[in-house]
């Protein structure tokens, strides 16, 4: 049975705490509260190198530090999708293009992408849990001869919600093996006209008829409640635990292991993960 | 080496004259390591000082960088603020010479040197003082600790009548030892070892706190009084998780990071609300197996060293060598129990 290995304990040894100054190259609305931000350094380079699934912090003049997944980067930037939800997203939210933010990172492991190689690849995001899951997703997908095939599950509130829209109905429906599927938890005119299922992640995961084998990972982020349900209609499907890669999410403040609040039992999220699969957070668990 | 009683404030003076040496002394109302100043009084009769001498090394609010805008070029800068002095801290007991080990462990390892803490630690020299009382609250032996000795110190001092007993043990402290010659003489006073009171059996904690669950009921009842007060981190001498903020005027500031405390329910709390530790049962929890097992787990050493400070300022009594019997007990009672199933 081919094995998915993650690195833990991930340390580039690098400054940790000091940020660089990087300035907003680009910004993407992505829904009414979803915005996606291309940030380059002041010599317009990009700001670091980082595997998917990484994260940086991001602070600004008045606000901040917040940790963000690196959702993708280009020859010269990285990015970073962001809802608006508290304090510091309100404020990033308010930036223009041109303006400029410190960055930290990148911090943290990776997706498995390496030991991933050759097999069928099944993604399941909900809300703002795509951008972590797009990173890897993209990777596959601009690496696309390496990887199996590829299913993309996606669902979010109501159709207004979705992020990354052109992805979703245009560009990566023009892949070549890959399917799609998105649902909406409540249905509109909008969602109805595109003909997306109205369905929680779940239930709508388990009606697809994608079965489990050996050589099927999933990588699944959301919310705790979508990555409990999920969790438990792979189990349904035949998903094995340690075949169910996710990415966890805490309170962070320095992203390298020394303020101590991002802990689950001994295991430091910014340090040891985010990036773990189902049978090691069982297993933190049991020692928590 | 013998250092007679009434030399002592001409050495200090000696030393200070060219690094500031933190005395065990009362300040505004509280016993802490502060600046030496040869006319006030130092508590060196104090079994410990209130305040653990943790801020030397991670002060309670520290600068990490000013940020703006350049007016010229109108871009943001970021100028970090790094700053160490020579310091010498005097009086130290073995207790809290041992959370030194704990801070290096969490700030110098794995993979990320902490840039602020290493600059302050790397010019710190340690004299420490043998006790001669010990405290009701004392459990230091029971935590590996030996109240008589210091092993990590630079220089060990121990009094006895009319002196103290002055031993170098690194390299640094053979250094500074030369400071000490001038104002000591040859021989030896005699010392009594002293020992403490309160003693719990803890060379087992680790494992029997693996052994009781999530959602035993021990955890209730240790929690229930608990007032989330965050007395017992902030004078830990260990505790050192901290927050990182900012304080802004117009268009710059400082960005600095500060000691938190674990028992606040905002110290897990993130944007839109999800709390992974939201009851004070939990953080109360995750406090004492932070202590006892979770730091093990990765550093290779408890996150105790028995000063007792926790136990004589919890306003509720909440008592860590109390936790540490019971979960002794408990978790022998399920073995037991385990062994006749």
């Amino acid at each position: 049975m081919p094995e998915i290995e993650i690195a833990h304990g991930c340390a580039n040894g690098g400054e940790p705490f000091i940020p660089q100054v990087c300035r907003i190259k680009e910004i993407i609305p992505e829904t009414h509260d979803v915005k996606t931000f291309r940030l380059t350094t002041l010599d317009g380079k990009r700001p670091f190198d980082s595997k998917p699934g990484q994260f940086g912090l991001l602070s600004f003049i008045s606000e901040g530090e917040c940790v963000f997944v690196i959702s993708g980067f280009g020859e010269d930037y990285i990015q970073f999708t962001v809802k608006k939800v508290g304090r510091v997203t309100t404020r990033l939210h308010q930036m223009e293009v041109g303006e400029q933010v410190g960055v930290r990172g990148p911090f943290g492991n990776w997706f498995p992408y390496e030991s991933c190689k050759g097999m069928d690849m099944l993604f399941i995001a909900g809300g703002i849990g795509m951008p972590p899951v797009r990173s890897f997703a993209q990777y596959c997908i601009d690496h696309r001869e390496d990887y199996g095939h590829i299913d993309y599950v996606y669902s979010a509130s109501t159709y207004a919600d979705l992020v990354c829209k052109e992805d979703l109905f245009e560009n990566w429906p023009k892949v070549p093996d890959m399917n799609v599927y998105v649902s909406v938890y409540h249905a509109s005119e909008e969602s109805e006209k595109k003909g997306l299922t109205e369905s929680y992640t779940a239930p709508f995961l388990e009606t697809l008829g994608i079965e489990a084998s050996e050589n099927r990972a999933a990588v699944v982020c959301g919310g705790p409640s979508l990555y409990r349900t999920c969790s438990e209609s792979l189990k349904k499907l035949g998903f094995a635990d340690d075949h169910v890669v996710t990415t966890l999410e805490m309170r962070m403040k320095c992203g390298v292991g020394k303020c101590g609040r991002c802990n689950i039992g001994s295991h430091f999220i910014c340090l040891d993960g985010p990036v773990f699969t189902r049978a090691e957070i069982a297993q933190m668990y049991t020692t928590a | 080496m013998i250092l007679k009683d009434e030399m002592l404030d001409s050495l200090l003076t000696e030393l200070s004259k060219e690094q500031i040496v933190y005395v065990p002394k009362q300040v505004n109302g509280t016993t802490r390591f502060a600046p030496y100043v040869s006319s006030d009084k130092m508590k060196l009769d104090q079994v410990n000082t209130v305040m653990p001498p943790k801020d030397l090394l991670f002060p309670q609010t520290q600068n990490m960088y000013h940020y703006g805008v350049e007016k010229n070029s109108g871009n943001m800068f970021i100028d970090p603020v790094i700053e160490s002095a020579d310091q010498i801290l005097f009086g130290v007991r073995s207790c809290d010479m041992r959370s030194f080990d704990c801070l290096d462990a969490a700030f110098l390892t794995k993979g990320y040197i902490d840039e602020f803490y290493q600059a302050k630690r790397d010019r710190l020299t340690t004299i420490a003082i043998g006790c001669t009382e010990v405290s009701e609250t004392c459990f230091c032996e029971s935590m590996g600790q030996d109240p008589n000795h210091a092993p990590q110190a630079d220089i060990q001092l121990r009094h006895g009548e009319g002196g103290y007993n002055v031993t170098a043990q690194t390299e640094k402290g053979e250094a500074l030892l030369e400071k000490f010659k001038p104002f000591c003489e040859e021989g030896e006073v005699e010392v009594a070892d002293v020992h403490c009171t309160l003693n719990v059996d803890a060379s087992n904690i680790k494992d029997n706190l693996d052994i009781l669950h999530e959602s035993h009921e021990l955890w209730d009842s240790m929690s229930y009084k608990c007032l989330n007060c965050g007395t017992c981190t902030f004078v830990c001498p260990t505790c050192y998780c901290f927050d990182i903020d900012q304080e802004n005027r117009c268009k710059e500031g400082v960005r600095f990071r500060c000691w938190d405390s674990c028992m606040f329910s905002e110290y897990t709390a993130m944007a839109g609300g999800h709390n992974p530790r939201p009851e004070k049962r939990d953080r109360v929890r995750n406090r004492f197996m932070h202590k006892l097992n979770y730091f093990e787990d990765r550093y290779g050493k408890m996150l105790c060293v028995g000063c007792g400070r926790c136990i004589e300022k919890c306003p509720v009594s909440l008592d860590i060598t109390v936790l540490i019997d019971r979960a002794n007990e408990l978790a022998q009672a399920e073995e037991t129990e385990a062994a006749h199933a």
